[in-house]
């Protein structure tokens, strides 16, 4: 079995120093963005999402539940190194009993999401707006049974 | 480092923006009311600001090239459905030769690049001809206010006028010519004097 990397679980405060020091990366981390959102917005989404964040290393990986399939979570990860987010997965089906997972990711971001699973199941086209154009969003979904190292 | 950055208002910047509320020019150019009002008072409301008036008004940071303060800039009657606001900004006294523009426009930089602002809104009033002459105000004016504030003392006139995006593409258009003529200009020079 391979190791899993430890998850450190980030406060707010914290949650929100590490997004920001992430830069471009953290933009569209479920659905947040450090550049259109001040400390108190990113604070007021982040709990209105639920979210909790952690750190593994240099990357920030997070979810959210949804709060309409308790089993299922949005997830995200700062960077595409797969094996954060294969530590969060392991957490979120440990701890929360999550059976599968959605991603959205802007398109053009390179992510890992196809490297643990996921699969792509479809494009939200011009779903977000960033450096003067509309940005496409791309969907994963992954099933804990095969994304789980 | 660009030359001039716009980061979100914080909390660390509310003793320098109260200061500057109550500098005579930016109340003879802005508004006044913080002479009635208490340093705490205006503490509050920038940090009502901050914390929960996100879809109404919003506060910024200007910074030049060290990250050093220079101004703030904010926008207010935000419309986020049409896409419209009405942008505000004032510099530091001490910055104030010189950084003006480019602070107006990284301002209108970000608005429209990540806020996706169409329409931005203008209103200097009339006597104010810090950054732009009277002749290039009334040139720009598409509205004159009379009676439109009161400062300091006095009734003031407004000039109003609003910014789209294709104005903003045809003024980089322009400029991009103008850059390009030199450039050919000084080329075709250069080949001369070979």
């Amino acid at each position: 079995m391979t190791e899993i990397l430890s998850l450190q679980r980030l406060d707010t405060d914290m949650a929100i120093a590490e997004l920001k020091s992430c830069g471009g990366a953290a933009r569209g981390f479920l659905g947040l963005d450090p550049v259109t959102q001040n400390d108190s917005l990113l604070a007021a989404e982040l709990k209105s999402l639920q979210a909790q964040l952690f750190s593994a290393g240099e990357t920030v990986v997070g979810f959210a539940p949804n709060t309409d399939q308790p089993r299922q979570a949005y997830v995200a990860s700062t960077s595409a190194d797969p094996e954060p987010l294969r530590a969060l997965l392991e957490f979120l089906t440990t701890y929360q009993r999550c059976t599968t997972f959605v991603a959205m990711v802007p398109d053009g971001v390179e992510n890992c999401f196809a490297d643990c699973g996921f699969e792509q199941v479809g494009v939200l086209p011009r779903h977000r707006w960033q450096n003067y154009d509309w940005q496409d969003v791309l969907v994963y979904v992954g099933r804990a049974d095969s994304c789980r190292s | 480092m660009p030359f001039m950055t716009v980061r979100h208002f914080t909390e660390a910047d509310i003793p320098v923006r109260t200061e500057l509320l109550r500098e005579n020019k930016y109340q003879t150019n802005l508004n006044d009311f913080a002479m009635s009002a208490a340093d705490l008072e205006l503490a509050d409301g920038m940090r009502r600001t901050i914390e929960s008036g996100h879809h109404v008004k919003r506060l910024f940071t200007m910074c030049g090239s060290k990250g050093q303060v220079v101004g703030f800039s904010w926008i207010t009657s935000i419309d986020w459905r049409s896409q419209t606001c009405e942008l505000s900004f004032a510099v530091l006294p001490r910055y104030r030769s010189g950084f003006g523009f480019k602070a107006v426009e990284a301002a209108h930089e970000y608005l429209r690049e990540q806020l996706h602002m169409d329409v931005i809104i203008n209103q200097v009033l009339s006597h104010n001809t810090m950054m732009l002459s009277a002749a290039e105000l009334d040139a720009h004016a598409q509205i004159r206010a009379e009676y439109d504030s009161y400062t300091v003392g006095q009734w003031r006139t407004a000039c109003y006028w609003t910014v789209t995006r294709d104005d903003v593409r045809g003024r980089k258009q322009r400029e991009q010519a103008r850059r390009q003529e030199i450039a050919d200009r000084v080329r075709a020079g250069v080949q001369g004097l070979s």
